[in-house]
């Protein structure tokens, strides 16, 4: 499980989030609805272990980890995936950016023999990258250029770079907020899937109806904290909070 | 005749001093000075390029003025700074550097490194952030990041390293000043390079010698660009 306790975050001075409080479990959705500028990215670096939170503890399976050494952190960091609102592709084949999380977790000895190899002979696809490749629907383009893909191609390989390793959590920063409804689909299928895998998967968007489409638990994220976090049904049928009720029904409540 | 002019050079042409190797030993001495200094220069340029482009320090922006400064560095002054660091008086004397082409290497290192240093941190800097981001996310070290980021500027590094090599190649003052021009009493090269031996060979009057080794230097400087120009569309291509 990874869990935020108490966790606020400022940028020179500026309190960005405060006080926020969340678990995730293995094998379930949960997503972060708010308005645009509410801190859901900062949440998100946060849970990704990419930002240091200005107070506050996070804890990854019992450990908190930005109380170990930066090998410890790493090997933390390693078993978490994220997904940025940019694809931000490397310039390489659709395969080397796919592999990428698997290259950089074999020791230098064999990344440097496979790179002498490539210089010869095809190394191959990895089987890991194949069948991440074929979650969002992208086999067939392994050998293609990453410039050459569309915007929602380039999403679909961001998302399945980051599910090549397996990583036990899986956070995507509004993973389709510039998709057409095709790739939003294919994305949210493979998010699903992957939940199935036994993946914890964060997922920040704005989009409600996405929210309701493949949360398990839903946290409501407007001006300075969470306002409600629960079950999908329940936030969006008959949430506690005030603030809550009027957001999901649509109303401006920020 | 139209073709008069051509055959009456003829005889000139075949009369070159293409003797005991000499013009072979100039371009020799030439490649291995500046491919040498390039070399290095590359070595030193590209982690400085990748520390500058990751890291902020106190002094940066001087660091970066010096670099850019560096460019327009007069060659003969960087020459004589060198010539006095190797002299008898000079810090460096002791290992009697005078007229060696390790003397011209070091001049040329100076000349190289502020074009290769500044094209590769413009490179570097170039690079998005949401890529050195991703490396991150995907488990990626600070080294695995800087890889990728070299890797991505690539085309941006390789236009670094080739104009280094085109301000090596091409320079005159500081390997005339350090080298000496000097040839063996058989007539080989041991500092005399291109620019060095057009130099001397138009002030002699050897006009034909000088014009086919100044055709000669053109010919690398035109195939280092052309290399220059290729990279950068196929940078350029892949935007």
């Amino acid at each position: 499980m990874i869990r935020l306790s108490n966790v606020s975050h400022a940028y020179d001075s500026e309190t960005i989030v405060e006080e926020l409080s969340i678990s995730v479990e293995p094998g379930e959705v949960v997503t972060v609805i708010g308005p645009s500028g509410v801190g859901k990215t900062t949440l998100l670096r946060i849970l990704a272990l990419f930002t240091r939170p200005t107070d506050g503890t996070v804890e990854l399976d019992g450990t908190s980890v930005w109380d170990v050494d930066e090998e410890e952190r790493l090997a933390l960091r390693r078993r978490i995936g994220m997904v940025f609102q940019d694809a931000s592709l490397f310039d390489a084949t659709v395969a080397r950016n796919v592999e990428y999380g698997l290259r950089v977790r074999q020791p230098w000895r064999d990344r440097v023999r496979d790179a002498l190899h490539s210089v010869v002979a095809s190394n191959g696809t990895p089987e890991a990258v194949e069948q991440s490749l074929d979650v969002v629907g992208l086999s067939e383009k392994t050998d293609q250029s990453a410039r050459s893909l569309s915007g929602g191609e380039a999403q679909r390989v961001s998302f399945a770079r980051a599910l090549a390793y397996d990583p036990t959590y899986l956070f995507l920063d509004e993973p389709t907020s510039d998709l057409d409804p095709r790739n939003t689909d294919v994305i949210e299928k493979a998010i699903l899937e992957a939940r199935d895998r036994g993946i914890g998967v964060v997922v920040a968007t704005h989009d409600m109806h996405q929210a309701e489409r493949i949360a398990d638990r839903v946290g409501v994220l407007l001006g300075d904290g969470f306002t409600e976090v629960g079950p999908a049904e329940k936030v969006f049928e008959e949430p506690d909070d005030e603030r809550t009720r009027k957001f999901v029904s649509g109303e401006l409540v920020y | 005749m139209p073709t008069e002019p051509v055959v009456h050079l003829l005889p000139a042409l075949a009369e070159l001093p293409f003797r005991e190797g000499y013009v072979r030993s100039i371009i020799y001495v030439s490649l291995y000075v500046s491919g040498t200094a390039v070399v290095l220069s590359t070595l030193f340029s590209i982690p400085a390029a990748i520390v500058m482009g990751f890291t902020d320090f106190p002094g940066k922006q001087v660091v970066k003025a010096i670099i850019n400064t560096g460019m327009g560095f007069p060659s003969v002054v960087v020459g004589l700074l060198v010539l006095f660091a190797v002299s008898n008086q000079g810090p460096l004397g002791s290992l009697e550097l005078v007229f060696t082409t390790e003397a011209m290497i070091m001049s040329q290192f100076v000349l190289a490194t502020p074009p290769i240093t500044a094209i590769s941190l413009a490179a570097v800097t170039g690079v998005s952030d949401n890529v050195r981001d991703a490396a991150r996310a995907l488990g990626g070290t600070r080294l695995d990041v800087a890889l990728v980021v070299i890797k991505e500027a690539r085309y941006g590094i390789a236009t670094a390293v080739l104009a280094g090599f085109g301000r090596a190649i091409s320079e005159v003052g500081s390997v005339l000043i350090v080298g000496g021009n000097i040839t063996s009493s058989s007539g080989i090269s041991k500092t005399r390079t291109l620019t060095t031996a057009i130099q001397l060979e138009a002030r002699q009057g050897r006009y034909e010698t000088a014009m086919v080794l100044g055709g000669v230097l053109l010919a690398l400087v035109l195939t280092v660009n052309a290399i220059v120009v290729r990279f950068g569309d196929g940078g350029a291509m892949n935007q």
